[in-house]
């Protein structure tokens, strides 16, 4: 069992079906370490340092979070300005986020031909979050795999369920 | 044994003392144990109980009037009215059906239609005292079935008066067949004014709730004594039932009446509070009394009569009890318990089977019988009520489906908690508006009278209570509160309830405003986590605005002001900890002092960037650590 650490931002969970749902999953399983930062952080006011501390605790990370106006949610973007540390890569120093294990999951009201070259959007997710991305890869984490939800705000229970069943397996290989 | 009033009331409240704990030990119901300590002192076992016990039942069904103006209290009367077809409906199809059953049956063993007709409207009312206090112990005054109970008692209450009305009619019935004339003068006022007499009363029920109670206890209260309040809420219960008897009504309705007059008043707790001792004792009282009217020499003689008649008049009333129950589209755990708990024969069956053998409807040996079924039926019901919870209701409850035990991280945020907010000043005031302001609606005490009624004049529901008392907290519903915020001016006053209900109802969440650093360690020290210096906030504030005039740019000083803020409330909490064996209350000014300096001089080692990462870091993560 690897520990895995859930970093989980969404400024408006109360109206999100579809992430109350795939959340419940990490609380029910001992390993899962779920940090809802919109909870954690209300006012916006990052402890970095204990943020930083925590990181080198962890095996794997999850980067959950809705598309807000095509990005990541601020207090996301914020945690990670707060916490990333360009100390880490210098040599002897601790790199928390070194060949860890990331997975991300993401959720959008859009459609999946929205977000092509051809579509609305003229973006795809991975462009659209491409900071994140980036940012992981200058630590040298690992990102296995970036899963994302269309349409959440539409699909049925049953699907959301199938979603979340999709994503835990990945996490249990 | 001869004995006095006194010394009955002394043996009945020693034997309530012994037997109400030992009943409780065994998971049984209070009830059980007041009947059970009657029979012990009755006649039949210890012989202590003097001729007197009907004297004293009597004197205590005051109690059964304090129970129903309580409960009045709890209803306002917008509630009622919207409950009155409830009590039509479930009340008038139970009365009409347990009579007529009950009558058939009398009829087929062979009773006179005279005597059946008055034993069937007898048993068909049910306990209002046994019903009422199992609800209030169980808490469930607010289930399908508690509402149920309670709009049939309601409308048994009521209809006792038409029956003492039907009896004499029936009497005179059978006197006219035999020739046999006695004159009785049964009411004072002549028939055509006895139907108005109930509008009469309720109208100038509610003239007196308008314009005469709320500013009499207004008036009282500026006095600030607890004993005129004590006074003025006795005098207010037995004014009303006295008035109400004079009027000719029932005065435990009226009681109820004026309860639900005054339960949008401001002094709905305050009363509850004053009330509540004195129901609590007279309605034990009553309970030993019925246990110790039972007559088991008369038992004794005819056995196989008295408790085929209790069996009878039981399953009946269980039977149409039920099915008004499914009738009425309760489901069936709540039709059960709604069954079990109004099958015994109420207290009113004493006062009517009297009545009747005074009308020569009913013999003195069958009296004594009816007596001793009543008291019996209502020793079975707390019995039959354990049975019920332990072995029929759980055949009944469903297994809940998995999902619904699924983890939802919103339940605990948007589900309404009862709340009680103390205090509603400045301070309690902005809270309370916050809350309000998102429809949370919260139970607010003060004891500012001028001000409890500005504020409702402007439309918050704020009762006048000193929360310092136990008693108002409870009746404000301290029992099942989940949370309690104290805003009083005064620190003592805040920290005495605190530690009262922290005591005393361990399980509340308790959000203090404290005056100051000191205060705060205090409370810290008693284990109370959510403190909230009314300075602090403010303080912080200026500074950053300060900061922000003298040069720096206002994002930096924000960022540095919430910086502050953390670390000081860190502060605080270490400090408090490592003296945690003064009294800090005991402070002199100097070791107050002393105490800022060395938070100074903490605050520079946390300012000092590596330090503050690493030390402060490590506590904090303690404490993580501990809470995962």
């Amino acid at each position: 069992m690897k520990k895995t650490l859930v970093v989980f931002a969404h400024p408006y969970l109360e109206h999100s079906n579809s992430n109350v749902e795939l959340i419940n999953f990490y609380v029910r399983h001992q390993h899962y370490t779920l940090r809802d930062l919109y909870e954690e952080y209300p006012d916006f006011h990052i402890a970095a340092f204990r943020e930083r501390k925590r990181l080198a605790n962890y095996d794997r990370f999850v980067f959950q979070f809705p598309l807000i106006w095509f990005g990541m949610p601020p207090l996301l973007r914020l945690w990670i300005d707060e916490v990333f540390d360009r100390d880490w890569l210098q040599p002897g120093k601790n790199n928390p986020l070194e060949n860890k294990e990331v997975y991300i999951l993401i959720t959008t009201g859009g459609k999946e031909r929205s977000f092509s070259k051809t579509g609305t959007y003229e973006y795809t997710v991975d462009e659209l979050i491409s900071g994140l991305i980036v940012s992981l890869k200058v630590f040298k984490a690992d990102i296995k795999h970036i899963k994302i939800v269309y349409e959440a705000n539409k699909l049925s229970k049953k699907e959301i369920i199938l979603h979340k069943k999709e994503f835990t397996e990945l996490l249990n290989q | 044994m001869e004995s006095s009033l006194a010394m009955n009331t002394l043996l009945f409240l020693g034997v309530a003392i012994i037997m109400v704990p030992l009943a409780r030990k065994f998971g049984l119901s209070s009830v059980i144990g007041y009947i059970l300590g009657g029979i012990i002192i009755g006649p039949y076992v210890l012989r202590l109980t003097g001729n007197n016990v009907n004297d004293i039942m009597h004197a205590s069904e005051f109690g059964v009037i304090m129970l129903l103006f309580l409960v009045g209290l709890e209803l306002e009367p917008r509630k009622f009215w919207d409950m009155r077809k409830k009590i039509m409906g479930l009340g008038l199809t139970q009365m009409v059906l347990t009579i007529s059953l009950l009558f058939v049956i009398f009829i087929s063993v062979g009773w006179r239609v005279d005597k059946a007709v008055a034993v069937a409207m007898c048993f068909a009312l049910s306990s209002t005292a046994i019903v009422l206090q199992t609800l209030q112990e169980k808490n469930s005054f607010k289930t399908t079935a508690g509402e149920a109970s309670f709009s049939t008692l309601l409308f048994q209450d009521i209809s006792v008066i038409p029956i003492l009305a039907i009896l004499p009619i029936i009497a005179n019935y059978k006197a006219k067949h035999h020739d046999n004339e006695i004159q009785i003068l049964i009411q004072k006022l002549p028939e055509w004014l006895q139907a108005g007499t109930v509008i009469i009363g309720v109208a100038l029920l509610i003239l007196l709730g308008r314009y005469v109670f709320v500013p009499f206890l207004r008036y009282v209260s500026k006095s600030g004594m607890t004993e005129l309040l004590t006074a003025s809420s006795l005098f207010l219960v037995i004014g009303v039932s006295e008035l109400m008897i004079v009027i000719g009504l029932s005065p435990a309705l009226g009681a109820f009446l004026a309860g639900v007059m005054l339960a949008n008043s401001e002094f709905r707790h305050e009363l509850e509070a004053q009330i509540n001792p004195f129901k609590g004792l007279l309605l034990a009282v009553f309970f030993v009394s019925v246990g110790s009217t039972i007559n088991f020499n008369i038992i004794q003689q005819d056995p196989l009569f008295i408790f085929s008649t209790v069996f009878a008049v039981v399953t009946v009333k269980f039977i149409v009890l039920y099915a008004i129950g499914k009738f009425f589209r309760i489901d069936t755990p709540q039709s059960l318990f709604y069954a079990f708990a109004l099958s015994q024969v109420g207290e009113f069956a004493f006062v009517l089977i009297n009545y009747a053998s005074d009308l020569y409807l009913l013999s003195p040996e069958l009296n004594a019988q009816l007596m001793a079924v009543t008291a019996i039926t209502m020793c079975i019901t707390p019995i039959l009520l354990i049975v019920n919870d332990k072995f029929i209701t759980p055949k009944f409850i469903k297994e809940i489906p998995e999902e619904e035990h699924d983890f939802n991280i919103l339940d605990s945020d948007v589900s309404q908690k009862k709340i009680i907010i103390v205090g509603f000043g400045h301070f309690g005031s902005t809270v309370g508006r916050l809350l309000k302001a998102n429809k949370m609606s919260a139970t607010v005490l003060d004891r500012d009278s001028d001000r409890v009624k500005l504020l409702r004049s402007y439309g918050f529901k704020v009762y006048y209570g000193d929360a310092t008392r136990i008693p108002i907290l409870r009746a404000a519903g301290i029992e099942d509160a989940e949370i309690l915020i104290l805003c009083l001016d005064d620190p003592d006053d805040n920290k005495f309830i605190a530690e009262l209900v922290r005591e005393h109802y361990p399980g509340v969440k308790i959000f203090v405003r404290a005056k100051n650093r000191i205060d705060a360690y205090n409370y810290l020290n008693n284990g109370i986590n959510h403190i909230y210096r009314e300075t602090l906030g403010t303080a912080v504030d200026m500074a950053v605005d300060v900061l922000h005039e003298a040069g720096m740019r206002k994002y930096a000083a924000r960022r540095l002001g919430q910086r502050f803020m953390a670390i000081d409330k860190a502060s605080i909490r270490k400090l408090a900890r490592a003296k945690d064996d003064d009294d800090i209350a005991l402070f002199t000014t100097k070791e107050i002092l002393q105490r800022e300096e060395e938070l100074l001089a903490y605050d520079n080692l946390n300012f000092d960037n590596k330090n503050w990462e690493g030390s402060s870091s490590a506590d904090e993560e303690d404490e993580e650590e501990s809470q995962d």
